[in-house]
């Protein structure tokens, strides 16, 4: 038989067969579906303690909060997981404008302080977050810099070009920390600005995501950064040598959050899971898997190491009935004003 | 039949319906995958609530940064395609007209597929910590401190390295063809090698070379990875500026409208490949002047010049690699430098799974994509039917469309009946199929103008069918096309990453995604022994396809050979 | 072969076929134009003419691979004008041989055989014995790559006969073969044909090719057929300028009809008269006309000849065996030749001469130019 045909016969099966093997795609078994915005090394764990304890198998893959967030809105009419599990609350608000969430309160509600809770259930905090300044130890001790300890040393001329922090228009991290910058500056909006300005000749690098410039400061391509405080202490224990301070007029801190889905396929499991994870049951885990987020559930004690850092730190939370109706405002100002003015 | 049909040595569809029967078969494909997806698309960008709306596209002309976003991608693509023609050429140059030894063009040949055939992002990392501030050559090479990485001239380089070979492997077999009888016969009537070299091999290069220059710039174009990485704050290009706003801003209308503006330089692109190269050249593959020794065009001077050249940048490309390398085998790259095998055990333990996922989608999209290149590819070179300039431009679409915009397309049309298939390998494998198929397209479309028409009016005259000539004569005569459409299925589908981050599922996740996840969660060495897997296992793949192409007895199949890249 | 008996030859028939092609800059051009042929069962029919002059346009058409836009194609009185070729049964053997690249010398030649689906093991018989005949015994496993020219014309011949074709069609088989080789495989095609008694038609654009291989010749030019006969009424009688000037070399002496008594008639040309064959044509006295006179017609002699022609020698090139010479008389250059009969025999430029011309050689053309008479 000629090599031509041959060939052709083969592809004409292989071509069955891939129809056959899509077709079989989905399996059935107690599960339920998940985009993880957490990276798969927290959210990995997470879920197995999950299963172990309910039986419910948990599907997911992990997505930037933005890629995330495009995926079940492309996907609202027929949505392709339950839980959007993970990323700071700006992504949810986002979520709620386009109608993606169903309203569930988990019974840890009541507890929860308002800010780690939406009025009406679109979606409920996990964990908190606060920002901090990273820095690289050999870039301080070569320019013979202490850990910057005020926004205002951020401002210093040897930081020159050599830090990275998160992009307004992709990140929450950044909007957190215009949002802690507008707090420390009493909401004075131009004084908030005019900081900002002045520090942009420093920056030389806004990432996309917020712990896009935490490697860079690791391996010193930049000397410091603003981080949320779980990429920071990450970088540390992967071994770099870089250094944990927060300005001492204080600093912002964002809550994680965990939503149901509108048509989810799996809602009883699904609200199982937020049950979880809003509750102490997944919170205390955190520190068993050197996960450094902050419990969003008061009866979990935070874990002595992660204390240890938090220590003396001035954080405040952002108020949401400030930050909601301002943050398309800000960004757009900051986009117009700091990024390319 | 037709007169016209008869003279162009063309079939007619109508008469067999074998043909009749593949023709539509492929229209519904397209219209499926293709068309429906394009148009569920442009439905979202113009239609709002039912009202047909220009707000999408407005901001284009009005807001500065997309503006500024869309000449940005112009200039760099204009730029990356004369760096990356220029350093192409000058490889091809040293390959064929410097009577190097042959071990050495082929040591040359394997260094310079490398960035082909690894993922994405891998020269753009590699590259921010070489030259970045702290950087391996920047900072502790020269001792500059404060060097600035990011923007036009970091996106255009890396770029440049990245897409050179496609140059490369483009104009070499171009030089390799021509009779260098040629060149000695200008050198007899008195000419140096210098005039030579201008007025008879450049000349006959032209074609070639603009063709090249399309090639890189449309790549340049749709490149998202790279300006991810390098194009920094202050210099917007329109791949990113559309991802970021669709995943940063959620606004699909305004992302969707900035990748239409790319269709038009995209579209611009193929049209003058289509159109004005393809009718300007001089060199055609014979397989003559085989034995024949290739003329020396260079003063020795000039030579070491080139070749030094040549092998500086061969050196970097495989420094970059070796970093990465490196990277994947340090405890933590940058801090703790002790030598493990940690992160290769995490992509042989938990890693299989997405490894596995690739390399089944990559086993069902290669054949089906190499089957679909050919095809079309086919049909629009040798068949006379209605609709053929249509199914050869519809087909190119998701080819010249950035492939974010491709990926979210097929997020919006495939989600809801009627062909709900996110979620499965199918939209994955249609995806990769529909888009990279269209190289498959160029390459029979290309090889299919060199083979004489006597070939198959012999069979036809010796009392063979239509369907007949096809199966036992065009199809062997097609076959390195086919291989080689192959080898590029099997390239993409193992290194695609913009549309495939809109395709992949909690069913199916892929290893270039994979990468990315991991360097954003900090395991830059999970990361790039992913990459060092990839890029094996590619060059194991294209290997066993460059050893069919050889055993394929047909004309052409060395120069085609080349077209794996293109 | 697979050694049956011959199959009967049959004859092809042209009527009235037509050919247009749209040409970019002349517009609508003919690439033939109401051609006429009939070709004799077991003939060997060429069709001679100069590139551009519409002969394989014609051949191609009765091969089928293109469609005349008028006209009518029979073989052995069948229509065949709208049958595609592959029902045609037709042998073709192109200028570039065509052979299929992917396959060897036997696929090659067994692929019209496996087409017809004959079986396996008479295929192998047919291919070696049709090999021996083309003189490649031995040759199955090799590839069109490997072999040269005049071996891929071999084969190219034996998959055209293999298939025991009705009429066997050739396109300037011998053009990319060298000068030796092509009068050898001339006259292997023509003994080849004789052997096999198939119909065969033949293009080509090489005078001598033609006379050396053909029954009849079809010279054209501009599309149409211009003439048709034997080598010798080409030669002899030729029906135009063109055909004079393009079957051999001649001389167009101008020249005018005094008189014409039936078949013969009496033209005056030199400042002398002739009486020659009359030919085809209608001749009035007072017609202008052509003396055709062939080069080796014109005997030279030393002066003094009685009642021979004056001229003068005004070049000469020597050619071994034989010499060209240029001779001005009553104001008109001729071209004549003579055999060397040894060094003393060789005019000088310059010397006068005595010119006779054979009667029995001359034959007279309408006074139309170098075209073709429309």
């Amino acid at each position: 038989m000629p090599f031509a045909i041959r060939v052709t016969r083969a592809l004409s099966r292989a071509a069955a067969l891939a129809v056959a093997l899509a077709l079989a795609a989905p399996a059935l078994a107690a599960e339920l579906n998940a985009y993880s915005i957490w990276p798969e090394n927290w959210a990995r764990p997470m879920f197995e303690e999950f299963e172990k304890a309910t039986g419910i198998k948990v599907n997911f893959v992990r997505f930037s909060s933005g890629e995330a967030l495009a995926r079940v809105i492309a996907e609202k009419n027929n949505p392709r997981v339950d839980v959007l599990f993970g990323g700071p609350v700006e992504t949810f608000a986002a979520g709620m404008e386009q109608g993606i969430f169903e309203p569930y309160k988990p019974p840890v509600t009541p507890k929860l302080a308002e800010r780690f809770r939406d009025p009406n259930g679109q979606w409920t905090a996990i964990a908190d977050d606060p920002l901090v300044f990273m820095s690289n130890r050999k870039f301080l001790a070569e320019h013979k810099l202490a850990p910057p300890a005020s926004w205002n040393d951020l401002l210093d001329p040897a930081y020159k070009n050599m830090l990275q922090m998160a992009d307004a228009r992709t990140s929450g991290t950044a909007v957190t920390r215009i949002f802690s910058i507008l707090e420390v500056n009493g909401r004075d909006e131009d004084k908030a600005f005019a900081y900002m300005k002045k520090l942009r000749p420093n920056v030389q690098l806004y990432t996309k995501s917020g712990g896009g410039g935490t490697l860079p400061v690791g391996i010193g391509q930049a000397g410091a950064g603003i981080f949320f405080i779980v990429d920071a202490l990450d970088t540390k224990a992967k071994g770099y040598d870089v250094a944990i301070s927060f300005p001492k007029e204080g600093i912002g801190t964002s809550a994680e959050a965990i939503a149901l889905i509108k048509g989810a396929k799996h809602p009883d499991e699904a609200k199982k899971l937020i049950d979880w994870a809003t509750s102490a049951q997944m919170q205390g885990l955190f520190a068993k898997h050197k996960i450094n987020f902050v419990p969003a559930d008061p009866d979990v004690k935070i874990e002595a190491s992660l204390a240890e850092v938090l220590k003396g730190a001035k954080i405040f939370p952002i108020d949401d009935k400030y930050a909601g109706p301002n943050r398309k405002r800000m960004v757009d100002r900051w986009v117009a004003e700091i990024l390319n003015p | 039949m037709t007169a016209a049909a008869r003279a162009a040595g063309g079939s007619r569809a109508r008469a067999d319906p074998a043909l009749a029967f593949t023709v539509a078969l492929l229209w519904i494909a397209i219209g499926l995958f293709v068309l429906y997806p394009i148009a569920m698309l442009l439905a979202r960008v113009f239609v709002d609530h039912g009202h047909f709306t220009l707000g999408g596209v407005a901001a284009l002309v009005t807001d500065r940064n997309q503006v500024a976003a869309f000449r940005n991608s112009l200039v760099l693509g204009a730029l990356v395609g004369l760096a990356g023609t220029l350093a192409g050429f000058g490889f091809a140059l040293a390959a064929t007209r410097c009577r190097l030894a042959p071990w050495l063009v082929r040591a040359i040949d394997v260094a310079v597929l490398l960035p082909l055939v690894s993922p994405p992002f891998t020269t753009a990392i590699g590259y921010v910590f070489s030259f970045g501030p702290r950087g391996l050559i920047t900072y502790d090479l020269l001792g500059i401190g404060n060097a600035s990485v990011y923007g036009l001239t970091s996106t255009m380089t890396a770029e440049a390295i990245t897409y050179f070979p496609i140059a490369y492997l483009t104009l070499r077999p171009m030089l390799a063809a021509i009779d260098s009888n040629i060149e000695g016969m200008a050198r007899s009537l008195g000419a140096s090698r210098l005039h030579v070299f201008r007025t008879v091999t450049l000349p006959l290069c032209t074609p070639g070379l603009a063709n090249a220059f399309l090639l890189l710039f449309a790549a340049s174009l749709a490149d998202f990875a790279t300006p991810l990485i390098l194009a920094g704050n202050t210099f917007p290009v329109l791949p990113t500026q559309a991802y970021l706003q669709i995943t940063g801003l959620f606004d699909l209308r305004g992302g969707a409208a900035l990748s239409f503006a790319l269709l038009v330089p995209a579209l611009a692109v193929f049209l003058a490949q289509r159109f004005w190269v393809g009718r300007r050249a001089f060199v055609t593959i014979t397989g003559k002047g085989a034995g024949q020794a290739p003329f020396d065009s260079f003063s020795p001077p000039a030579r070491a010049v080139l070749c030094g050249a040549c092998l500086a940048l061969t050196l970097f490309v495989v420094y970059l690699y070796a970093l990465l390398a490196y990277a994947s085998l340090v405890t933590a790259f940058g801090a703790n430098e002790t030598l493990t095998l940690r992160h290769y055990r995490v992509v042989f333990s938990e890693g299989l799974r997405v490894l596995g996922d690739t390399l089944i989608i990559a086993a069902f999209a290669t054949p089906l994509g190499g089957l679909y290149g050919v095809l079309v590819g086919y049909l629009v070179a040798k068949v006379r039917f209605r609709g053929r300039i249509a199914m050869e431009i519809a087909s190119m679409i998701n080819y010249a469309l950035p492939g974010t915009i491709v990926g979210i397309a097929y997020l919006i049309a495939f989600n809801d009946p009627p062909i709900a298939i996110t979620g499965t390998a199918l939209i994955i494998v249609a995806c990769y199929v529909f888009r990279y198929g269209a190289t498959g397209i160029r390459t029979t479309v290309a090889l299919l103008a060199q083979v004489d028409r006597s070939l198959e009016e012999a069979s036809q005259g010796l009392g063979a069918s239509d369907a007949t000539t096809f199966r036992r004569i065009t199809l062997p005569l097609v076959m390195p096309a086919f291989l080689a459409a192959l080898g590029v299925m099997f390239i993409r589908s193992m290194t695609a990453i913009s549309a495939t981050i809109f395709v992949v599922s909690i069913g199916w996740t892929l290893v270039t995604v994979k990468i990315l996840e991991n360097m954003t969660e900090l395991e830059l060495g999970v990361a790039a022994a992913f990459s060092v897997v990839v890029v094996v296992l590619v060059f194991v793949g294209v290997f066993a396809i460059g050893r069919l192409l050889r055993l394929a007895r047909a004309p052409g199949a060395p120069a085609v050979a080349g077209m794996l890249s293109a | 072969m697979s050694g049956s008996a011959k199959p009967q030859a049959i004859g092809v028939s042209v009527e009235g076929v037509t050919r247009r092609f749209a040409h970019a800059v002349k517009g609508d051009v003919f690439a033939a134009r109401d051609v006429t042929l009939d070709v004799a069962p077991g003939e060997f029919l060429t069709l001679l003419g100069p590139s551009g002059c519409g002969k394989t346009t014609t051949l191609r058409m009765i091969a089928g691979f293109e469609a005349p836009d008028a006209g009518r194609i029979a073989f052995g009185g069948q229509d065949v004008t709208r049958l595609p070729a592959n029902q045609r049964g037709i042998g073709f053997v192109f200028q570039n041989y065509a052979l299929f690249p992917h396959l060897s010398v036997a696929g090659n030649v067994a692929y019209g055989l496996r087409v017809r689906r004959v079986a396996e093991g008479e295929i192998a018989t047919a291919v070696r014995d049709v090999l021996a005949l083309v003189g490649l015994a031995g040759y199955e496993s090799q590839f069109p790559a490997q072999m040269s020219g005049g071996e891929q014309q071999r084969v190219a011949l034996a998959r055209a006969i293999v298939i025991r074709p009705r009429v066997l069609l050739f396109d300037e088989p011998l053009s990319n073969l060298d000068a030796r080789l092509r009068v050898d495989m001339r006259e292997e095609i023509r003994a080849l044909q004789r052997r096999l008694a198939i119909t065969a038609i033949y293009v080509t654009h090489d005078q001598e090719e033609a006379m050396a291989v053909s029954d009849r010749i079809a010279v054209m030019s501009g599309g149409t057929i211009v003439q048709t006969g034997s080598a010798e009424d080409l030669y002899h009688r030729p029906a135009t300028p063109f055909v004079a000037s393009f079957i051999g070399r001649a001389n167009l002496v101008p020249a005018t009809i005094v008189a014409t008594a039936g078949d013969r008639v009496t033209v005056e040309a030199l400042g002398r008269r002739f009486g020659i064959d009359a030919g085809t044509r209608a001749w009035r006295a007072g017609d202008s006309a052509r003396l055709i006179v062939r080069p080796e017609a014109v005997t030279l002699a030393r002066p003094g000849e009685p009642g021979a022609l004056q001229g003068t020698v005004a070049a000469r090139a020597f050619l071994g065996e034989k010499i060209d010479y240029a001779i001005d008389c009553a104001g008109v250059r001729l071209q004549a030749v003579r055999y060397n009969a040894g060094p003393g025999d060789l005019l000088a430029p310059g010397a006068t001469v005595a010119l006779t011309l054979a009667d029995d050689a001359l034959a007279i053309v309408a006074d139309a130019g170098m075209g073709v008479s429309r």
